[in-house]
């Protein structure tokens, strides 16, 4: 650095970089999940309203909506986490490339190795750093040793948590600071390669610097998986995202480019919502 | 955009902001009435007056410059409010802008005041002034109003500045060819008149402003942007 700026002049450069252009689609446009019409209700309480969305493929999607508005909800949908809670009833269609994951035939554990999900609590198991990856692998079945080791080395690498741990492989996860637990965890998620990640609150538990570590992340992993993310945040949502849901009291108010929403909102409940006019 | 903020501060700063670029707008308005007037009339004391008023105007720009900066900075603004600072910020390098370009026409007062008083009594001149200063006040009522309708209006209108300007050139400069002795006076006319052509043009961009602000619509140089905007 120190040379370039005393010894010669910066090239000057006539082209806009990469970082301040939209985000183009990175896969082909097509969507990787289609949501038709789905209501959900807890009991009595209807907490999804005639929601309808494509998520698209290899892009961030954020939803965005004060507490309660039904988007992490909506999130859980996709990997059928809201079958664990009981007297959940759910009407209209997933589809997870084009297959309606409400089926009767779909295998749940099948369902969610394909969309994989992080929380907003580092949640690493009371392990070692490399089992916690190796887990979600194992039960794949049996897999050679060396094989393991390079897929547990992509994992964390694909993380960018590689050259912080690899020298204490060995050492429980449970000594890692919060944003490298977190960073451990995507590592489990992507380690056995789903296509899809869901991230609900992913950083609200870090500090500034993890968050933006985690961001990078999910910028980096965009180009293999399609991700959804739950935040608070909305300068994070605003940040890391290509497409943005602001869904208010169960209903999808507006869906569309990251870019559309925060300029320039089409509709007045999200405009107020982003404004902080929220009352 | 009626409903407050949850933070009445960031109501304010918001305030506080648009009212210095109302005033910044004000001041300017009475630049170009003087300016205009001065050279009409041929008060070296009014052209006078317009000249040294230039200093506040210059400070509102640094000022509202300086206090969008900072809202931005803390409060990360988004939607109507990120275009409101935006717009605000562009807007004050225009009425900056105006405010040097009624400077320049005072200058030509100034030239001027010491002839003797014209037989044609500057009539072009007062015409060209007149829809200058009908177009900047238009502009500034509806940036205050936030009225897209005036503000397309405007910006429709700014044509007529620009044929009065080619005229006083052509006018002009038949005199010139005449009589060379009325050279001075028609060099002068022609430049002051070119400044309130270029106000015209600062005028129509306050207006396009009002429709990014109120829209979200970028309808600068494009007919059919315009169009999709009313």
């Amino acid at each position: 650095m120190t040379e370039t700026n005393s010894a010669s002049r910066p090239e000057r450069r006539f082209t806009t970089t990469p970082a301040f252009r939209s985000p183009e689609p990175a896969g082909d446009g097509s969507p990787s999940i289609e949501v038709d019409r789905l209501c959900l209700f807890y009991g009595e309480a209807q907490a999804l309203r005639d929601v309808s969305l494509s998520i698209p493929r290899q892009q961030v999607t954020a939803f965005i909506g004060p507490s309660g508005c039904g988007k992490s909800t909506l999130l859980r949908c996709f990997n059928r986490m809201n079958d664990l809670i009981d007297h959940v009833r759910v009407t209209g269609t997933i589809s997870l490339e084009g297959q309606n994951i409400n089926a009767k035939e779909v295998d749940v554990a099948q369902l969610r190795r394909r969309v994989g999900m992080v929380f907003q609590r580092p949640n690493p198991f009371p392990k070692t750093i490399y089992e916690n990856v190796a887990y979600g692998l194992r039960l794949e079945g049996k897999m050679p040793r060396s094989e393991m080791d390079e897929r547990v080395e992509w994992a964390l690498k694909s993380a960018a948590l590689w050259d912080e741990v690899k020298d204490r492989l060995k050492e429980s996860a449970l000594g890692l600071s919060g944003g490298q637990q977190q960073r451990l965890v995507i590592a489990r998620a992507v380690a056995i390669q789903p296509s899809v990640l869901l991230l609900d609150e992913p950083a609200s538990a870090l500090d500034p610097i993890s968050t933006l570590k985690i961001e990078e992340l999910i910028h980096q992993l965009k180009s293999d998986y399609t991700i959804v993310i739950v935040t608070h945040n909305m300068q994070q949502a605003a940040r890391v995202s290509d497409y943005t849901a602001f869904l208010y009291l169960g209903e999808l108010i507006e869906f569309d480019r990251t870019d559309d929403v925060f300029t320039n909102p089409k509709q007045k409940k999200t405009e107020d919502y982003i404004t902080g006019r929220y009352g | 955009m009626n409903t407050p903020h949850i933070s009445e501060q960031f109501d304010a700063e918001l305030d506080a902001v648009r009212g210095l670029l109302m005033e910044m707008g004000g001041l300017v308005e009475q630049q170009l009435h003087d300016a205009a007037q001065a050279l009409i009339s041929q008060d070296d004391e009014l052209a006078g007056k317009v000249r040294s008023s230039d200093a506040r105007v210059n400070q509102l720009e640094i000022d509202i410059d300086e206090q969008c900066i900072h809202i931005i900075a803390r409060r990360q603004p988004a939607a109507s409010d990120l275009r409101t600072l935006i717009t605000v910020m562009k807007a004050s390098t225009d009425l900056e802008r105006i405010g040097d370009e009624a400077g320049r026409v005072a200058k030509m007062a100034q030239a001027v005041s010491g002839m003797e008083y014209p037989a044609d009594q500057y009539n072009d001149f007062r015409h060209i002034a007149s829809l200058t200063e009908e177009i900047l006040t238009r502009s500034l009522d509806a940036f205050a109003r936030l009225d897209v309708d005036g503000a397309l209006q405007v910006i429709e209108s700014d044509e007529a500045i620009d044929q009065a300007y080619n005229a006083i050139v052509r006018e002009r400069g038949t005199t010139m060819r005449k009589d060379a002795s009325g050279i001075d006076r028609a060099m002068n006319v022609i430049w002051a008149a070119r400044a309130l052509e270029r106000i015209g043009d600062h005028a129509k961009n306050l207006s396009e402003y009002v429709v990014f602000l109120v829209k979200g619509k970028d309808v600068r140089h494009s007919e059919k942007r315009r169009a999709s905007a009313s």
